[in-house]
């Protein structure tokens, strides 16, 4: 990481943000050698579905691979009624090409935005996080605070999404890990949002 | 502490994988009766040498590789997706 | 004037800036920048310690974190902290420190008679004396040795987590250990090239040995400063690497400054792991020591030592020093403390000439040459000493109130031998040099053997460009480095080290000063036996000290080599292995500490149980609901359990595993994993299932349901959730790859609750749409989509209680709702939610198994599920359980019990025996429970041929208890064996 070194007082520490995302999954599953049939489907019906490690996202959705011929497609909340298949309305013509399996209640879903938030994650991280080499569009499945963690490099920031259970005690995680750094209030924000340019 | 490059995700800890045991035994047909179970469940030679393993990436991306690591030195020569692996096995093994 | 003193301001010290400290109870103050060690030899303090065994008066003997001796413990807010080293701990306002290991008192311990015993305390004495009788172990011998030995104290500890403390995770290309001359050229080097650099040392400051050389000032700054400006370089002061783990696995533990430390709360050390493709070991050799008698009285210092204190601290460590040495480098000492207008004692060189001894004649300064110091003047400190030709001869007597000894210096070998290096015998520095595959890295510098910062710098340069090289970056300043090249002061001339271990005489000679180990001690434990420079240091204990024998250990091994009469060469060095330096535990734990040591999984309802005032239990990571009431005992526990055998209660299930299975292969999959045979499912059913290891015995069990033809939902026990998932996708990828399935965890998305209950229907029924739930619509092992309370979810018509009962699944999200809905639904039946004591309750009853009979031990025929193995078809396990002694007939089979005296109790893990024959355990209790609908207490249990036995009555007894219950065997299905609650 190629972080600024630690300034002398937390007077100088700029601020780190966490904010909370709420927001529909659909975890989409390739059968065995239909990726490439799938991904075609997908992409008729305007759906970018990337390749592992990557993320696509346009002004309202954020799909992305962390599995082979796998990806976990980010939309707007669902409504509480509806569940299953029904998440994905260009589903019914790719279902002999894979699976679509609703995730929505799965992960719990952080947003990480501030210059230092690379550091903050170091704390927790595994990864190499320099920017150069986990620039915005990329996505890795990880293991932080102990639970497994997806993350990716969005415009905005850096998304976590930890499993529902878990999802308590990795926030807590973080808190503490950013305290020093100066953490902000948190806010609650949507999928648009984490395509957005970081502000700063 | 192994890292090891999963074809996937790159270089990873070892924390993030489960090994998953010898990748030199073949299960036998289900008819192969006790003697070959016995030996596939149970016999393994424990060499000071190359050896092929099975190890899943659970933190990572949940494949199953086939890592071939020194059981003395723990250098690891060669990663690979189990599908890889098992294509590149002679029928009869697979 | 006598003794030690501050004489001139040194450049690491701000004289203008005191600092208050206390050490022993006495006041004294020293100045900012200065160690508790020099600041403490300003005050003419030079007695700081008891040896280890011995209790000999000790001094301090280096500069830096080698020290040996001068360990304190430090009185801090929370308390005492022992073994920290006066040579590396910064000075801070109100300091407040104490010597260790004296009883009463520095000047005054009575454990010093352990030094008139000595030949009464050999090496391996506890080996020795402490081994019979057996029972003397713990009340005599054990207390006596914690009294007498040990370093420091350990009574008031800092509290749980007072201090903070974190890990961090770092990345380079190339960690460069020591920022000396040669990691400070090799750091510009590879800075030079854009690949991303860590350079940690474990100084505050950087420089190493360039520190106490004026004339490499200017290229230090220089260089300091071309760092400062390159973004890949990461410098990182302060931070000391002790382990090197291998695939580019470093540990280091880093010292926070004043402010860093108050902006992380408190926080004194941080760990990083390091992760980086090359190393270069820059981080220098260490000064050793010289075995002769005396050489531990306090004032015998090594010579670097007494150079660091003067030009760091302006710290004279005496006023009339004497030196003893065999090499040119440490005169460098002699000429400094001279220079500064010290009148030296004289010099004692072991060899007969050399350059440097010329030059101090010059100087007015008085060598004898081819002699040996052979006695130390003075108790509790030095006086004198009487030295003589190394040939022999009339023993001189010279007054000094130092000694400034000097063996020569060895490479720091320790992180390269842990990375598998092999060490190479340098005759030219009478030293080991590490030989690290280039893969791993490189060594430079001092720490390959090179005497003399030029010489360091240009070999720090080379290692640079062979590292640059692999990594393919070229360097792309080859000209400004050639102009830099030319700006390094050259090396002075000198002749080469002559190797001096031991100036044998009568006297204590110490090759291990923190653990007292004598020249004496080596030579006994070679005589026993213990030859092996592994055996000779655990045998003695040998550099197992705290500073890992840093300044001794190769003596010891010269000690043993001679002793055996093979070449040192051969003998070797003992293996190190990590930690380098001491490690505080707190900065391992780092962040995983208190709430954050382990995670916890938290359901859905996590809060409505929390305000419906739940205890929880933690099962595995999860947190569940044991009982809806804040007091303990079995009262409300079987207030829930009967409700639900009276009328209907509801739990939440949510924490079992999950697993979607699809694909036009899955019913064959299933039928591969399970035991039983899941093909010939209708959609909408649900069946139990068993799965078994490749071993025979039973792995998991669960309900598997199908909810469309070439789609399944497996449910695992919430136990083995994720080793399920971990044995399907093994399979799925390794044994049966040729299946067209797909897996997908769904455990967190859906929240499951159990509706349990003679009214369970009439709950249901109330907040499920869209479905018949009449007996014959909707029987027994029914399965359907649904809505439950208006929300999108799944009804399961299966029972673990052993009542009619309906699994209901809803999105973890309207969990809430759903759960709501149905406890207002359930109002009118006398609806109550019930916990986990009463699950197991009524599981019991009904003889339904969990972990605690599925142990990895038992086999399908153990729990009575021979009926569920298929009989056609290949499935995991299926050979290997077919095997005579997995249906033997003496296993241990699963019953059902209760005491014969209806107010009798079980206990879980009493083990069942014959009263009649008081004989060997058939069995034991596996789970038991005060009974709802039966008499009594009933229990569940494993027992050599159980079901034989079914009828009969035993013993269950647990002698540390002093219980013995009289029981009776029964069937496990103890409540309602033909199943017509659950059909109802
Ligand atoms: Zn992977």
């Amino acid at each position: 990481m190629s972080g600024p070194e630690y300034p002398g007082s937390p007077a100088e520490l700029p601020g780190v943000r966490v904010d909370e995302c709420t927001m529909g999954v659909v975890e989409i599953i390739a059968r065995p050698g239909r990726a490439g049939e799938l991904v075609e489907i997908a992409r008729g019906r305007g759906i970018e579905l990337p390749t592992f490690g990557r993320i696509a996202y346009s002004s309202d959705r954020l799909a992305l691979c962390v599995r082979p011929d796998r990806w976990l497609l980010l939309l707007a909340p669902p409504a509480p009624a509806a569940s299953g298949p029904d998440r994905v309305d260009w589903w019914e013509s790719a279902a002999q090409a894979g699976a679509a399996v609703d995730q929505s209640s799965a992960w719990a879903t952080l947003l990480l935005a501030g210059p230092r938030s690379r550091e903050v994650l170091a704390r927790g991280c595994r990864l190499d996080l320099d920017p150069l080499l986990f620039p915005v569009g990329l996505a890795a499945a990880t293991i932080m605070a102990q639970v497994p963690v997806i993350l990716a490099a969005v415009p905005s920031g850096l998304l976590l999404l930890t499993s529902a259970s878990t999802a308590r005690h990795f926030r807590e995680w973080l808190a503490a890990a950013a305290k020093p750094f100066g953490l902000m209030p948190q806010s609650i924000i949507s999928v648009a949002d984490l395509c957005r340019s970081e502000s700063g | 502490m192994l890292r090891i490059p999963c074809p996937w995700c790159g270089l990873r800890d070892e924390i993030e994988f489960r090994y998953r045991g010898d990748a030199t035994a073949i299960r036998p047909a289900g008819d192969g009766g006790v003697d070959a179970f016995f030996s596939y469940v149970y016999e393994r030679d424990n060499r000071r040498d190359w050896h092929l393993e099975w190890w899943l990436h659970t933190g990572g991306c949940r494949r199953l590789l086939e890592i071939e690591r020194h059981t003395l030195t723990h250098e690891i020569r060669s990663v690979r997706d189990s599908a890889e692996a098992l294509s590149a096995r002679p029928a009869a093994a697979r | 004037m006598r003794g030690p003193a501050r004489i001139v301001g040194g450049w690491g010290v701000d004289a203008t800036r005191s600092v208050q400290f206390s050490f022993d109870g006495r006041r004294m103050q020293g100045f900012s920048g200065d160690t508790l060690a020099s600041a403490l030899l300003a005050n003419g303090v030079r007695l700081v310690g008891r040896s280890f065994k011995y209790h000999r008066p000790r001094g301090i003997v280096t500069a830096g974190p080698d020290e040996p001796c001068a360990l304190v413990d430090v009185i801090g807010a929370h308390g005492r902290e022992p073994n920290q080293l006066a040579t590396t701990l910064a000075l801070f306002q109100g300091l407040a420190t104490e010597s260790q290991n004296r009883r009463p008192s520095l000047r005054v311990d009575v454990l010093a008679i352990n030094n008139l015993m000595a030949r009464f305390l050999p090496a391996g004495f506890y080996y020795k004396t402490f081994m019979a009788p057996g029972w003397a172990w713990e009340r005599v011998y054990e207390p006596l040795i914690r009294r007498a030995a040990g370093l420091g104290r350990l009574d008031a500890i800092v509290p749980a987590h007072a201090t903070p403390a974190e890990s961090v995770h770092d990345h380079a290309d190339v960690l460069v250990v020591g920022a000396g001359a040669a990691g400070l050229a090799a750091a510009q080097v590879l800075g030079a090239t854009g690949l991303r650099v860590l350079l940690a040392d474990q100084d505050t400051v950087l420089g190493g040995g360039t520190l106490l050389d004026a004339r490499w000032t200017r290229w230090r700054e220089s260089v300091c400063a071309q760092l400062a400006r390159t973004a890949a370089v990461r410098r990182l002061p302060g931070t000391t690497v002790s382990g090197a783990y291998g695939h580019g696995v470093y540990a280091a533990i880093q010292t926070l400054d004043p402010a860093e430390s108050a902006a992380f709360g408190g926080m004194r050390e941080r760990l990083r792991v390091i992760r980086a493709r090359r190393v270069l070991f820059a981080n220098g050799a260490h000064e050793r020591l010289i075995a002769f008698p005396g050489n531990d009285r306090p004032g015998v210092m090594l010579a670097g030592a007494a150079l660091a204190y003067l030009r760091r601290y302006g710290v004279a460590v005496g006023r009339r020093p004497a030196f003893f040495l065999n090499n040119d480098e440490a005169y460098e000492s002699v000429y400094a403390l001279t220079a500064a207008g010290i009148c030296c004692a004289g010099v004692i060189d072991s060899r007969p000439r050399s350059l440097a001894a010329d030059r101090a004649r010059d100087m007015g300064i008085e060598v004898h040459a081819g002699a040996v110091v052979e006695k130390v003047y003075g108790r509790h400190e030095v006086r004198g000493l009487g030295w003589a030709a190394r040939a022999g001869g009339q023993r001189h007597k010279l007054e000094a109130d130092c000694l400034l000894m000097s063996g020569g210096y060895s490479p720091a070998t320790a992180l390269a031998s842990q990375l598998g290096a092999a060490l190479r015998w340098e005759e030219s520095i009478a030293g080991f040099v590490p030989e690290l595959s280039p893969d791993l890295g490189q060594a430079a510098g001092a720490a390959r053997g090179h005497c003399g910062l030029a010489a360091a710098a240009h070999d720090g340069r080379a290692a640079a460009r062979v590292i640059a090289a692999q990594l393919d970056c070229a360097v792309r300043v080859a000209g400004a480095d050639a102009d830099a090249e030319a700006e390094l002061p050259p090396d002075p001339e000198a002749t080469p080290i002559s190797a001096l271990w031991e100036v044998r005489c009568r006297g204590k000679a110490f090759v291990d000063l923190q653990n007292d180990v004598t020249a004496e001690d080596v030579r006994l434990a070679s005589r026993e036996g213990y030859e092996h420079v592994e055996h000779m240091k655990r045998y003695t204990t040998h550099g197992m000290g705290t500073d890992q024998g840093r300044s001794g250990g190769l003596v010891g091994s010269a000690v043993l080599a001679e002793a055996r009469g093979m070449p040192l060469a051969t003998v070797g060095l003992s293996r190190p292995r990590p930690y380098s330096q001491p490690v505080p535990l707190a900065a391992l734990a780092g962040g995983e500490t208190g709430q954050h040591f382990k995670p916890k999984r938290r359901l859905p309802l996590h809060d409505w149980h929390e305000s419906a005032g739940a205890t929880f239990v933690p099962v595995g990571l999860w947190l569940r609901p044991l009982v809806y009431a804040r007091q303990g005992g079995w009262e409300p526990v079987l207030a829930e359990a009967g409700n639900v055998r009276r009328a209907v209660g509801i739990t939440d299930v949510s924490t079992l595993g999950k697993i979607d299975v699809q694909g036009p292969d899955a019913a064959r999959f299933l039928d591969f994993i399970y035991a039983n045979t899941f093909s010939t499912l209708p959609v909408g059913r649900a069946r139990y299932g068993i799965m078994l290891r490749e071993d025979g015995m039973l792995l998991d069990d669960g309900t598997t349901s199908r909810l469309g033809p070439q789609h399944f939902l497996v449910t695992t026990t919430t136990a083995n959730s994720a080793a399920v998932l971990e044995h399907m996708e093994f399979h799925l990828q390794a044994t049966c790859p040729q299946f067209d399935v797909v897996l997908t965890d769904v455990s967190e998305h859906w929240a499951q609750f159990a509706v349990a209950g003679p009214r369970a229907r009439e709950v249901v029924a109330a907040v499920v749409s869209a479905a018949d739930l009449c007996a014959d619509a909707f029987p027994f092992m029914a399965v359907a989509e649904a809505r439950i309370g208006g929300i999108a979810g799944r009804v399961f018509r299966i029972s673990f209680s052993g009542e009619l009962a309906y699994e209901l699944a809803v999105p973890a999200r309207a969990a809430r709702a759903a759960w709501v809905a149905l406890l207002e639904a359930g109002k009118p039946c006398g609806i109550r939610p019930y916990g986990l004591d009463a699950l197991n309750t009524l599981r019991i009853e009904k003889g339904h198994v969990t972990g605690a009979e599925l142990n990895g031990n038992t086999s399908a025929g153990d729990l009575g599920f021979q009926r569920l193995l298929k009989r056609n078809g290949d499935f995991i396990g299926r050979t290997l359980a077919g095997r005579p002694g997995l249906a033997a007939p003496d296993r241990l089979q699963l019953v059902g019990l209760r005491p014969v005296d209806p107010a009798g109790r079980l206990r879980n893990g009493t083990q069942l025996i014959d009263a009649s024959e008081r004989g060997a355990s058939l069995g034991y209790v596996t789970s038991s429970t005060p009974a709802v609908a039966l008499d009594g207490w009933v229990g569940l249990a494993l027992l050599a041929r159980g079901r034989q036995r079914i009828g009969t009555r035993l013993l269950a007894t647990s002698p540390i208890h002093d219980e013995h219950t009289e029981v009776e065997i029964l069937s496990p299905h103890m409540l309602d064996p033909e199943n017509q609650r659950v059909r109802s």
